[in-house]
């Protein structure tokens, strides 16, 4: 979402020390990239085994886990960047949730206060408030490691609950919020749910699909036409004369994906994948040759020997590997062949591994290539644009359900479309080495138009239920004010974060603290604000927890502090404090949740669940440090 | 005077120890034996009734909501039959509970009754009670222990009964599959609660176990369990190895818009809101109050009769259940502390 905002800071400092970084490489230093695109192999990873994950009812589900998790998850990152950290922070949230089930209970009747919901939330905040404020001023005053100090007021408040939940109420668990006078008001803020499945949409411009379809695309486009604004240098006066070709290249385009994400994956579809590569490729091309200046003519031959020609064998070997595997192997049985997997199973390791490691192998072959002769680059990327489409083929001819006949088919030959175009723009045209104030602006806001545009198709399909969708979900799709607490946080947070001070001081005070104090920063303020903001937050989904469930156990939350630390790593943010961001955080606590919820969809045995989140986080933290070492050695 | 009971206590239990080698002496022939026990030893069986005999009660309690009833009834039974009664919980610390059995030894007791939940630390002690000549029983857990120390009997639940009553149950209910929802991972008495219910279950679609998240979250576990509905549209049951995982699987349900049958193990103010509602089918009793008065009685008999209540085998307290059959009694019994 905030990808391109380091631009701003690159282009309002003119000095040499900042050399210019393409728009690609701005976007992979970002520390929130890798876990974008671990949410996404997930994502699609379970899409595809399961039936309902990649259904309104199953997004609902994930999101839902990850609210309270994201939540936290945001401020621990937060507190994260400043350099400390919170073990206090998963105790918190019971801790308040059940303070405030205590002020509302009548006087006499378990110890409870007797106060109205309006006071008693105020009270229960400010009791947050002074935890976050004692962890804060602790550490400053005596400069021990936050991780002890915030270890002592974990167990406080552990034994606290626990303590005083049987003094007063002689069980582990205090009930009874619903009984408090203005709970109706309270519960509107806290606790609403928004039933979707009764909304539905089927006729407005034929349907809700329509409009997402549209949204969607429209989004899709201006990134593109927003990211090749960014990445190439414009001519002194466009060609006007060719400007046809790229709208109705694009034209073509949209319409080739339209029809055939309608189609139900079969006879039609050959016929608009095609459609929908051509227009793509002609769209690209055309909106180079009207806007950017042609490459003088490359004369380096195609030259495929050395490392470039063993990475390229390799790839290509891989991939033929894997469409020889995936066609001699029987799809649908189940044997057993040892160590848990049928051969169905290992069909679609073999099968994805083998040609995701080819395609990756050629695109690094053909990244080195571009180092010395464009034309080896372009063919090399042909080659893998070219596998690609192959498999989509297969893959397509071979599915029996529609989700990979029609939706993942056209994701895949987009997928390839765009890396060929993206090739052929890169061999064709002059790419930008400098900045270009006009450009930025223009293709920064068309990239973050689209975002919003796409992201805004995504809402129209989740908000929105159709008939058909209501026949085949099973159950309601409930949408919990959490999740919309869970956004609207994200926002705030990164904004706070990136665009103003108090952000700049965070991130001061966790490189280098001396630093940052003697550079005028005050650093025990900000550190101290920053440990509210984390009880705070606490506080939020303690409210949130009580307002649901009406009763808060003494154990709610203990343990959690575990989990929005490791949310905030697998989002990119570091141990040792001064990088970060809390949109990777947002992004970290949602491939948590669905990891820990594409086990049961799939049906798999929960024993292996934290074997599996174990392979994830490291996953995740590999990638992170891969693609930014890349990144940053590049530029 | 003290010095002179405790002296008559040591003699009773000397004669008690003479009393049963007799027995076993005498072989085979039970009559035989029975009537020789009742001639021999028949002072101190005059010594032994009413208020001179002391029985203590040492297990890891915490004195909760369970625990309480527990020592209700031991301290009903101890009424009933007029005896003297010491309760002394541990609160989950084995060291204390090693040093309360050795006290009772050296108080000389005249039964013990014992929980192992933690077996390593507590059957050297239990043992010695036995070498004592202290009749001992095994209570709530220690089932797998209490023959290895020659404990009269184990009086519980075993976890895996349990399980084979919520198969049973939900077999009369008419559900054909079964989701056995686990609050916590590795752990043996909810595994055994799960494998007891397979054992019994004879629906078509069978049982599937899943761990779905920690009782310390209680979104995960909703969501978890609602996951696991939506993916299987054969399961109709959920069977909750906890009370609290049992009251989530009743958002979930209604969430996935199915009718579930619902059963829990253990009671807790929202379960029985919720089968008073209709919203949970039953929940699973150990009845620990048996636990309390039926090892009092145990010790009691064997101290007076030479007894040997359930024959070498453990006594079984459960599963009994709560649901809406009876649930508006059992909370009137709830509310009097003996539920």
């Amino acid at each position: 979402m905030t990808t391109t905002a380091p631009a701003a800071e690159a282009a309002a400092a003119p000095d040499e020390r900042l050399a210019y970084r393409g728009p690609i490489q701005r976007l992979l230093i970002r520390p929130e990239i890798g876990a974008l695109i671990g949410a996404a192999v997930i994502w699609v990873f379970f899409w595809a085994v399961t039936d309902v994950f990649g259904t309104t009812a199953g997004v609902n589900n994930y999101l839902d886990v990850s609210a309270s998790l994201g939540i936290m998850s945001i401020a621990v990152a937060l507190l994260m960047i400043g350099g400390e950290f919170d073990l206090s922070s998963g105790a918190i949230t019971g801790a308040t949730g059940m303070l405030v089930v205590l002020l509302v209970k009548e006087v006499g009747e378990f110890g409870g206060a007797g106060f109205p919901l309006s006071v008693a939330i105020p009270l229960t905040l400010i009791f947050a408030l002074i935890i976050g404020w004692a962890n804060g001023t602790l550490v400053e005053k005596t400069a021990l490691p936050s991780f002890i100090v915030t270890l002592a007021t974990f167990f406080i408040l552990r034994g606290a609950k626990l303590g005083f939940a049987k003094l007063f109420t002689d069980k582990v668990i205090v009930e009874g919020l619903n009984d408090a006078p203005d709970h109706g008001f309270w519960e509107n803020v806290f606790g609403a749910v928004w039933i979707r499945n009764d909304h539905v949409w089927d006729s407005f411009l034929g349907g809700r699909n329509v409009v997402y379809g549209v949204l969607l695309t429209v989004g899709a486009l201006l990134l593109i036409v927003g990211v090749l604004e960014l990445m190439f240098q414009r001519r002194e006066t466009p060609a006007q004369a060719r400007m046809p070709v790229a709208v109705v290249g694009f034209a073509a385009g949209v319409l080739g994906l339209i029809l055939l994400a309608a189609t139900d994956g079969t006879s039609d579809n050959w016929l608009w994948g095609i459609v929908l590569a051509a227009g793509g490729a002609v769209g690209m091309y055309g909106m180079g040759a009207w806007r950017y200046e042609r490459r003088a003519d490359s004369s380096a031959a195609v030259n495929l020997t050395g490392r470039v020609g063993r990475n390229v064998a390799m790839g290509g070997g891989a991939i033929a590997l894997g469409v020889v595997l995936g066609l001699i192997l029987d799809a649908e049985s189940q044997t057993e062949i040892g160590f848990l997997l049928t051969v169905q199973g290992f069909r679609a390791i073999a099968y994805a591994g083998l040609i995701i490691t080819g395609v990756i192998l050629l695109l690094g072959a053909a990244r080195s290539a571009g180092k010395t002769s464009a034309r080896t680059q372009l063919a090399i990327t042909s080659m893998a644009a070219a596998a690609i489409v192959v498999v989509a083929f297969i893959v397509q001819s071979q599915a029996d359900s529609r989700k990979f006949r029609a939706e993942f088919f056209a994701v895949i030959i987009g997928a390839a479309v765009l890396m060929l175009a993206f090739g052929v723009l890169r061999s064709t045209f002059v790419e930008r080495r400098k900045p270009d104030a006009v450009a930025d602006k223009r293709g920064r806001t068309l990239a973050m138009t689209g975002i919003a545009v796409a992201f805004t198709g995504l809402a129209v399909r989740l908000m929105w239920a159709t008939t058909f969708e209501n026949e085949t979900i099973r159950g309601e799709v409930r949408w919990r004010i959490a999740v919309f607490y869970f956004i609207g946080f994200a926002i705030v947070a990164s904004y706070l974060l990136l665009r103003t001070k108090f952000g700049s001081w965070t991130f001061a005070v966790g490189g280098n603290k001396n630093a940052a104090r003697q550079v005028g920063v005050p650093a025990a303020r900000t550190k101290t604000i920053l440990f509210m903001i984390v009880s705070a937050a606490g506080w939020l989904v303690g409210m949130l927890i009580a307002f649901r469930l009406n009763s808060v156990q003494a154990n709610v939350g203990d343990g959690n502090e575990f989990f929005y630390i490791i949310a905030a790593v697998v989002g990119g943010n570091l141990l040792t404090g001064g990088y970060g961001s809390v949109i990777g955080a947002s992004i970290g606590a949602v491939i948590m949740a669905m990891s820990f919820q594409g086990i049961p969809f799939a049906g798999w045995n929960s024993d292996w669940r934290f074997l599996f989140v174990g392979a994830i986080l490291l996953l995740a933290v590999l990638v992170n440090n891969y693609v930014r070492a890349k990144a940053e050695a590049a530029s | 005077m003290k010095k002179f009971r405790l002296v008559a206590l040591l003699a009773s239990l000397v004669l008690v120890i003479a009393a049963c080698g007799s027995d076993d002496g005498d072989g085979t022939s039970t009559t035989a034996g029975g009537d020789t026990t009742a001639t021999t030893t028949s002072d101190t069986v005059d010594l032994n009734q009413g208020s001179d005999l002391t029985f203590h009660m040492v297990t890891h309690s915490d004195d909760g909501t369970f625990w309480s009833v527990v020592k209700k009834g031991m301290e009903d039974a101890c009424t009933a039959v007029g005896v003297n009664c010491v309760w002394s919980p541990s609160f989950n610390d084995p060291s204390k509970q090693v040093s309360d059995i050795e006290a009772a030894i050296a108080a000389g007791s005249n039964g013990i009754g014992v929980s192992l939940a933690s077996p390593e630390a507590v059957v050297p002690a239990a043992t010695a009670a036995v070498a004592a000549g202290i009749p001992v029983v095994t209570l709530n857990s220690g089932v797998n222990d209490y023959q290895s120390i020659g404990a009269i009997t184990h009086i519980g639940q075993t976890e895996t009964a349990a399980g084979n009553g919520a198969g049973l149950r939900f077999n009369s209910l008419g559900a054909t599959k079964v989701l056995c929802a686990q609050q916590e991972q590795g752990n043996v008495g909810l595994e055994e609660r799960c494998q007891g219910a397979v054992e019994t279950f004879t629906g078509a679609g069978g049982v599937v176990t899943q761990f779905v998240g920690p009782d310390a979250n209680p979104e995960e576990q909703i969501n978890t369990i609602l996951a696991a509905l939506q993916a299987d549209p054969d399961i109709n049951a959920v069977f909750g190895v906890g009370p609290i995982v049992a009251f989530r699987a009743v958002e979930a349900c209604s969430q996935a818009g199915r009718e579930c049958f619902i059963g829990g193990v253990d009671n807790s103010e929202d379960v029985t809101a919720a089968i008073e509602n209709g919203e949970i089918n039953f929940t699973i009793d150990q009845q620990q109050y048996l636990q309390g008065y039926a090892t009092i009685i145990t010790l009691y008999l064997n101290n007076t009769n030479l007894n040997t209540l359930g024959g070498g085998f453990p006594i079984l307290t459960g599963p009994g259940f709560v649901d809406t059959d009876n649930i508006a009694e059992i909370k009137a019994l709830v509310a009097a502390g003996t539920r």
